[in-house]
């Protein structure tokens, strides 16, 4: 066998190896995250669900709205939720279980608004069962949903070290815990005793608000106006909410978008969709109270137990 | 395209494999059509300027070599050079002049404003003006004949692994190079997949993370006091020396897959023992480039004798250069500036130096002298850091009075050991400064090689989904494509 042949062949031998591995890392990363088997639990808590569906909380894990204080409710909040995952869920839903919420929770904080916030999709390994991938591609006319697709299905743990030792962690979780969907908020610090709030404040604000790059225009909105149009389609109440967040993720944000103005372009392009809805606004609500933070941006199990419950009284109101 | 996106995945097997399928005669026009394809992708616009810097710098190379007289071809360099220069300066640092010559008319209360044009920079530039500029030089000198083959001269301007951020390559160097025929080689091959993989490893994983918790530091100084700035600083070091040679790595790498050698651009820069000996070991192609074109051009002599002062004063505008080089941002005049300063100071007090070392004994422990001088070139080379950016110059000030406040050191260290991303990358750096020590120092890769498959096939394995799970996958650009 001449050297080049040789070669070759020992190349296909790691090619075979490294796909044999990473088909492998794949599988246990997909079975095990920590994530990937909360949001998976929802999924079969919710197939279960004998219930009527009086309130229904979606989108990302800002909607910390505990579905117990209701009654006949289900939260369906799964962490880093975009516009666009929330929209096909509910399209899912509504398309293939014979459930009908008579009403849906929705946060309308500015994350969910920043120009690139349709487009950033994680979580794919899960997401894969709700998306269709090769729709938004021709949808946005970018090829990239197509690799979210890819990584989805066969690279999901690339990139996501901190998910793997999350997983470590949590690998005992009893997810017992998950009352209708609800995954009780993180409570393992407070961010009261965090030593330097107004770094982590920044940190997360950048994070996620940087994309607005100072003005107070909101991103596309495509999705949030098919959720809109999903509900209007089937007579489902809306009840827009603004969580509580710290001062210090607050002073930042502001820096990099003019919150009051967004919040009125929202509600105007709300109401250009949709006629009936209602909005909650607490964001200012635990102002001068760090206590209530689990993070810059997170109620913790006290925070969230009194918003739900203040949500409540409004609406018995 | 970057090195560290889905396209590149495709781009380079594809060129690699059509490389060596083609007829030799053919090569050359597969490479500039990649080349120009990988150069296009990132705006259609660019390439007008790449073209016109190839266009003049041949044209005025060939007509160089027409002439025997070096006099008579002066003016052919200099039309050049001009142009090229010209083109820089007007497309780099037209803002940067506009704003000065208005400042300066405000102070002086003058009613004339220039108006602001604001132009997107082609990326790049800088790297293959300076390349094109040598090659012209080179010509003129006599050191090279010119190219005639406009084609492989217009592949040495654009060739893909250097055109975006170097290494600054010369005419002597690289362009024989394609007019030899490259036959498959499995060991300069399977060296340049080691190295894409470490040029990866150190983007992805290194220079990526530690971006996670530097840039909040330059962005926003005002809430980062003591520690936290010292560490960011020392990190933003570290976070461009991974991000630039993790860059090189990947084009030399990328290169040798089809058999080209382009010249190495890092030799652990923070082993240094001195500031100059950091310089012949950081961002090398730029400083022999400025070295051989710009600090030997200058003048040594001062009544028909080389004095010290002109040595001096000839390293401090190099310096200077090299800092404009890198942006218009007083900034990074700054940044060197100070390097050149160091260096003058190192050569005003070398007797002091030499005299100190014997006195207090140092001279008899080597090893101790040896970790002084490397500590003291490192922690020179980090106070440069404040201004190795664009962001403002008020901010590399603020960065530096926040530096003296540790009235929250309790709180920083708390603040710092509660971000993973940051212990991360500190572990990172370890493993990537004793590992090229491995490499550099107790030829690790020889003995490596001689292992049995298993085992480096393992390691590479281990390497390379270690660097898939730990990476950081949102393609952040290369830090120096903003050069």
């Amino acid at each position: 066998m001449t050297r080049n042949k040789l070669f070759f062949l020992k190349l296909v031998v790691f090619i075979l190896l490294a796909i044999g591995l990473n088909v492998c890392l794949n599988k246990v990363y997909d079975h095990w995250m920590y994530y990937f088997r909360l949001a998976r639990y929802q999924d079969k808590q919710f197939e279960a669900y004998p219930d009527t569906l009086k309130y229904l909380m979606l989108g990302n894990s800002h909607n910390r709205v505990n579905p117990e204080v209701f009654g006949h409710s289900f939260s369906y909040m799964t962490p880093k939720e975009v516009y666009t995952q929330t929209y096909y869920k509910l399209k899912y839903i509504l398309e293939k279980t014979n459930k009908r919420p008579e009403n849906i929770f929705l946060s309308i904080d500015p994350v969910n608004f920043s120009p690139r916030a349709e487009y950033d999709l994680t979580f794919d390994g899960y997401w894969r069962k709700y998306l269709n991938y090769p729709e938004l591609a021709r949808e946005f006319n970018d090829p990239e949903y197509l690799l979210n697709w890819v990584t989805g299905n066969f690279f999901s743990y690339v990139g996501n070290y901190k998910f793997v030792y999350m997983s470590v962690i949590f690998r005992k979780v009893d997810l017992q815990q998950i009352k209708n969907g609800y995954v009780p908020p993180r409570n393992y610090k407070n961010f009261a005793k965090e030593p330097n709030r107004d770094a982590l404040g920044f940190e997360i604000a950048t994070a996620y608000l940087s994309t607005y790059a100072r003005k107070s225009k909101i991103g596309e909105a495509k999705y949030y106006c098919k959720i809109l149009a999903l509900c209007r389609q089937y007579k489902i109440n809306l009840i827009l909410l603004r969580m509580p967040m710290t001062d210090e993720y607050l002073k930042f944000a502001r820096k990099m978008v003019d919150l009051d103005k967004l919040d009125q372009e929202i509600l105007d392009l709300t109401q250009k969709h949709f006629s009936d809805f209602r909005v909650f606004d607490y964001r200012n609500y635990f102002k001068g109270k760090p206590e209530y933070f689990f993070n810059a941006d997170h109620t913790n199990p006290i925070g969230a137990m009194i918003i739900s419950n203040k949500i409540r009284e409004e609406l018995e109101k | 395209m970057l090195f560290n996106s889905i396209g590149y995945l495709f781009f380079l097997p594809a060129t690699v494999f059509l490389y060596y399928l083609l007829p030799y005669r053919w090569r050359w026009l597969l490479l500039l059509a990649a080349s120009y394809f990988f150069y296009l992708i990132w705006r259609v616009e660019f390439v007008l300027v790449l073209i016109s810097a190839t266009l003049v710098s041949y044209y005025a190379a060939l007509k160089m070599g027409q002439i025997p007289d070096k006099k008579q071809r002066l003016k052919y360099l200099v039309l050049s050079i001009a142009i090229n220069i010209g083109m820089l300066v007007f497309l780099k640092y037209l803002g940067f002049f506009t704003e000065i010559v208005n400042q300066i008319a405000g102070i002086t209360g003058s009613n004339c404003v220039i108006p602001y044009f604001s132009i997107l920079l082609p990326i790049g530039i800088s790297f293959y003006t300076f390349q094109t500029i040598g090659y012209t030089i080179d010509v003129y000198r006599g050191v090279i004949k010119p190219e005639k083959n406009i084609g492989i001269y217009a592949l040495f301007v654009s060739f893909f692994p250097l055109v975006l951020a170097g290494p600054i390559e010369r005419g002597r160097r690289l362009i024989p190079q394609f007019h030899v025929k490259h036959d498959f080689d499995p060991q300069l091959f399977t060296s340049g997949l080691r190295l894409i993989l470490w040029g990866m490893f150190k983007k992805l994983v290194i220079a990526d993370r530690l971006s996670i918790f530097v840039q909040p530091v330059f962005n926003e100084p005002n809430y980062f006091h003591g520690i936290e700035i010292g560490f960011a600083i020392i990190l933003k070091m570290m976070l461009v020396y991974a991000d630039f040679s993790g860059y090189t790595d990947i084009a030399i790498g990328s290169a040798r897959l089809m058999g080209f050698k382009l010249s190495p651009n890092f030799n652990r820069p923070f082993s240094a023992q001195s500031i100059a000996a950091f310089w012949s070991r950081w961002h090398i192609s730029l400083t022999s480039w400025l070295r051989d074109y710009v600090y030997f051009s200058l003048p040594f002599k001062y009544h028909g004798k080389t004095v010290n002062w002109r040595i001096n004063l000839n390293l401090l505008i190099t310096f200077v250069l090299v800092g404009f080089w890198h942006g218009p941002y007083w900034n990074f005049i700054i940044f060197g500036f100070l390097h050149g300063a160091y260096m003058v100071l190192a050569n005003i007090s070398k007797p002091i130096l030499s005299n100190l070392t014997r006195i207090s004994g140092l001279i008899k422990t080597p090893g101790l002298l040896k970790g002084l001088n490397i500590s003291a070139t490192f922690l020179l080379v980090c106070s440069t850091g404040f201004f190795f950016g664009q962001h403002p110059l008020h901010d590399s000030i603020l960065m530096m009075g926040n530096l003296t406040d540790f009235s929250q050191t309790g709180k920083s260290i708390l603040f710092l050991l509660k971000n993973n991303d940051f212990l991360l990358g500190v572990v990172m750096i370890f493993f990537m400064l004793w590992f090229e020590y491995l490499i550099a120092v107790k030829s690790f890769a020889s003995r490596f090689l001689s292992k049995p498959i298993t085992i480096r096939y393992s390691a590479y394995l281990f390497m390379l989904f270690f660097l898939l799970a730990f990476g950081v996958f949102s393609s952040q650009k290369f830090f120096y494509f903003q050069f």
